[in-house]
């Protein structure tokens, strides 16, 4: 429990407009884009490092957990309070502090939303590279610790390879930057290691990322198909024929029907499958692979390619694509979604054994996924008010990330282990290796003080304890 | 070339059983594959025990539908290479010494070359890594597949650490297409204004070229040619690649090299070294605007200048002094006699204490190649 000095503390440090603690304003703060739940005691807006410093001070000297979080999008669990404490929210250190596009760099704060420094950006002709379904909402800093994707980093990865220095406050309240404007700079990788830690090491307050320069051509084609192996065949032999695209984005029919009816993006309503295909570069690059691909898509059977003829026409594309998620909530209550990766040459099994777990069952699993990469993502729609749904969606998920573990994959391509994965992990990796991380985690963060119980196994199964053990404040519902 | 009595453990499992049989004696270890960057970074004073990876030389796994790769780290980047090739794919990153390197050396020394302006470096194309440590343990980051959040990235750690931390057994990687064509031109100029301007305008262009470099006059020289020299390297189609002669005319002089150049330019730093068994590179990462200014440099200067790295040569490393100054700054290769005392990483950052407590935690006796990692390890 958070005492009430501790919170008058708090409050001092981010004055009378920056906090949370009325119960009906901490409900909000209890969920993010995943299924868990666990309900803060406090939330803080701090508006610079030195109030983050001083908000750690406070969280060590009474020793509570804090959690940061971005906009809360995520889809693991990752900005939660499973065991309670303050989340500090850095929706105010929102500042884009310097664009350098002499030297291909921008400096931003964390609460920067991900499309907010494309669109600082896009009239000079550069754009930040990681884009990721919510990248109208999402913060840059959630994205460093998620080590977030998108539908582009087919081409050119993940957030990790699109961040060069950080600025983070450790536990303790030490600050310190690591990295910077220079590339390969010598010495230990931290800025390498920190991003994608889940919060769970240090805290970040500022991100040095790369822009890229915008291509000259991009063209978006939509490949239409009677069957979904098929569909999913095209995606190994793209990469077998040493095509390039940037992004290729698969929709399963029952998808399709969703997302179209949201949307009208021009999505077929009787195809068994699509592909999205975006290629982009030099025209004369782009030219040659759209009509490479058109003969790849029909080689495979599909029964149609069609070519975004207009910028609208491909923006209404990738709205659908995009709005995927927002679309499911007209046909469901809510819904759970996996993250598994595995090799592209899987996809097509991989698609049947997540048919047969929805069978199974007896729920709807819709597919919609980064293809070019192997990250699949089922979403499965239930329903919570009946009872058992959420369990029996749990254990479906579960199947079809030990799947994906079973033909060389991973549980996680881009949403993060959070609070979801935990007990995953073991599935995945040795006992010394966990050990390892655990090691590593608890050097920066010894007392186990910041986002506690993500990441790594939490000891809830026949696990030995590897965390402490979760407390009365976490709520699974 | 390399140390007496040297143990090659034949499989990872033995590997790590043999560090945690030196550190169990507190016995200083000395790390390598083939050793052929014993005088990058800080050499190791004689070790108790020598390690070499050089006969972990398997493919594990290598399934080019999937553009994935698997091998032990004591495998020849060069063999890989050949592998690749066969199948017309590629790891694009251009590593020196790239005959005899081992990949756990290449990932080891996070070295790179021309390729990195559009492929990055090794920290980008690894996608998992099974390293050992002192206590015996195989520890895996990462995995086999391209996409992978799952737990900590561990592997970034391990690229250019420079075997302090642990040894990398096995690497894992995203490999790519071969492009169809792949060219290389030179754009030679009398000032080094001009060539830092074409530069600009390539980097402000659509032309996403596979690399960026320039040479001064000493560095021109050194590879047959005059002048300020701006070279490229581009792949694509026909007509891509015919479209990249066309606009790089537009700026300048331009002729074309034929692909042995960009090995050469590759192999600059090696062929340099055994020259000048006294001489000295330092390497000075900077920014794309401030690097192209080291193009004045009477010594050789070789700029990565599609990343802002630069390496400047000197044939007799006391001159290196003043370049050594600069901030972010480090004596890449030093001279054979042991008799150098100069710092090799002058200004670490006030990260490098947070490095120090990765350091402990992982060689808490400070057994693992003592020296490297530029003198402060």
């Amino acid at each position: 429990m958070l005492s009430a000095e501790a919170k008058r503390k708090l409050a001092a440090v981010v004055g009378p407009q920056g906090y949370l603690d009325q119960p009906e304003d901490l409900l909000l703060y209890e969920y993010d884009g995943g299924v868990d739940k666990a309900r803060p005691e406090m939330v803080v807006f701090p508006r610079s490092t030195e109030d983050v410093v001083a908000i750690v001070r406070i969280s060590k000297e009474y020793g509570f957990p804090i959690v940061g979080r971005g906009a809360g999008t995520g889809l693991s669990g990752g900005a939660i309070p499973r065991m309670g404490g303050v989340i500090i929210g850095f929706s105010r250190m929102n500042r884009i502090l310097e664009i350098d596009l002499a030297n291909e760099r921008a400096v931003v704060q964390p609460g920067v939303v991900n499309l907010d420094l494309t669109v600082a950006v896009q009239g000079d002709q550069y754009f930040f590279a990681p884009d990721p379904s919510s990248q109208k909402a999402c913060t840059l800093g959630g994205n460093v610790a998620e080590n977030a994707g998108g539908p582009h980093t087919l081409a050119y990865g993940v957030t990790t390879n699109h961040v060069l220095g950080l600025e983070f406050v450790t536990p303790d309240g030490e600050v310190f930057t690591t990295g910077g404007k220079e590339a390969d700079l010598p010495g230990y990788d931290l800025t390498g290691l920190l991003t994608g830690s889940e919060g769970t090491m240090v805290l970040v307050t500022k991100v040095v990322v790369r822009l890229m320069r915008q291509p000259e051509m991009v063209k978006t084609l939509l490949a239409i198909y009677n069957s979904t192996d098929d569909c999913a065949n095209t995606v190994a032999e793209i990469t077998a024929r040493a095509i390039t695209p940037v992004a290729v984005e698969m929709l399963d029919g029952v998808m399709l029907r969703m997302v179209e009816e949201a949307t009208h993006a021009g999505f077929p309503l009787d195809a068994a499958a699509v592909l999205l295909i975006e290629l982009e570069g030099l025209s004369e690059a782009v030219l040659e692979q759209v009509e490479q691909i058109r003969e790849v898509c029909l080689a495979c059977q599909a029964r149609e390619v069609r070519v975004a003829k207009n910028a609208e026409e491909r923006d209404l594309l990738w709205k659908g694509r995009k709005n995927a998620f927002g679309a499911v909530g007209r046909v469901s209550p809510t819904y759970y979604v996996q993250d598994g990766v595995v090799p592209r040459t899987q996809i097509a099994p991989t698609l049947r054994f997540i048919g047969q777990t929805g069978a199974k069952y007896g729920l709807t699993i819709s597919n919609i996924f980064h293809a070019g990469d192997g990250n699949m993502h089922p979403i499965i729609l239930f329903d919570p008010r009946q009872p058992g749904d959420l369990e029996k969606a749990q254990r479906a998920g579960e199947e079809i990330l030990d799947y994906c573990i079973s033909v060389g994959g991973s549980i996680t391509g881009e949403h993060g282990v959070g609070m979801e994965k935990t007990e995953l992990m073991p599935h995945l990796f040795t006992e010394e290796t966990l050990a390892m991380m655990r090691r590593f985690k608890e050097l920066f963060d010894p007392e186990g003080r910041l986002n506690p119980g993500k990441m790594l196994p939490t000891g809830r199964g026949c696990l030995e304890i590897r965390q402490p053990a979760l407390g009365p404040s976490s709520i699974v519902y | 070339m390399l140390p007496p009595q040297t143990v090659s453990p034949d499989s990872p499992e033995e590997f790590a059983a043999a560090l945690r049989a030196a550190s169990d004696q507190r016995r200083t270890i000395a790390l390598f594959g083939r050793g052929t960057k014993h005088r990058m970074a800080g050499a190791v004073p004689a070790a108790e025990v020598n390690l070499s990876t050089a006969r972990l030389t398997r493919v594990l796994q290598y399934e080019p539908r999937d553009l994935t790769l698997s091998v032990e780290a004591g495998i020849r980047f060069a063999e890989v290479d050949q592998l690749l090739g066969e199948h017309r794919q590629m790891l694009p990153l251009d590593p020196p010494f790239a005959g005899e390197a081992t990949v756990g050396g290449v990932l080891a020394s996070n070295t790179c070359g021309p390729r990195r302006r559009l492929y990055g470096t090794a920290r980008d194309l690894t996608i998992g890594m099974k390293f050992a440590t002192l206590e015996g343990k195989l520890i895996q980051s990462g995995g086999m597949v391209v996409k992978n959040v799952a737990g900590l990235d561990m592997a970034k750690l391990l690229i250019g650490s420079f075997g302090t931390l642990g040894a990398i057994v096995v690497a894992n990687f995203k490999v790519l297409p071969r492009p169809q064509v792949e060219r290389h031109f030179l754009l030679s100029f009398d000032l080094a204004a001009d060539a830092r301007a074409a530069r600009d305008r390539v980097l402000r262009s659509v032309l996403q070229p596979q690399s960026l470099d320039l040479l001064n006059p000493a560095a021109a020289a050194r590879m047959g040619k005059s002048g300020f020299l701006l070279s490229i390297q581009a792949g694509g189609n026909r007509a891509v690649v015919d479209r990249y002669q066309r606009e790089l005319a537009a700026l300048g002089p331009l002729s074309e090299v034929d692909p042995n150049w960009t090995a050469r330019l590759r192999e600059f730093t090696p062929a340099f070294l055994e020259e000048h068994p006294e001489g000295a590179v330092v390497r000075l990462c900077s920014t794309l605007e401030t690097a192209p200014a080291l193009l004045e440099s009477p010594a050789p200067a070789v700029i990565r200048a599609g990343s802002g790295v630069a390496y400047l040569y000197f044939a007799e490393a006391s001159a290196a002094a003043a370049v050594l100054s600069q901030p972010k700054a480090i004596l890449e290769f030093s001279p054979t006699s042991r008799s150098f005392t100069a710092e090799l990483w002058p200004s670490p950052g006030a990260d490098f204490e947070i490095m120090q407590r990765v350091k402990r935690m992982l060689d808490p006796h400070h057994l693992l190649n003592r020296g490297r990692l530029f003198g402060r390890t």
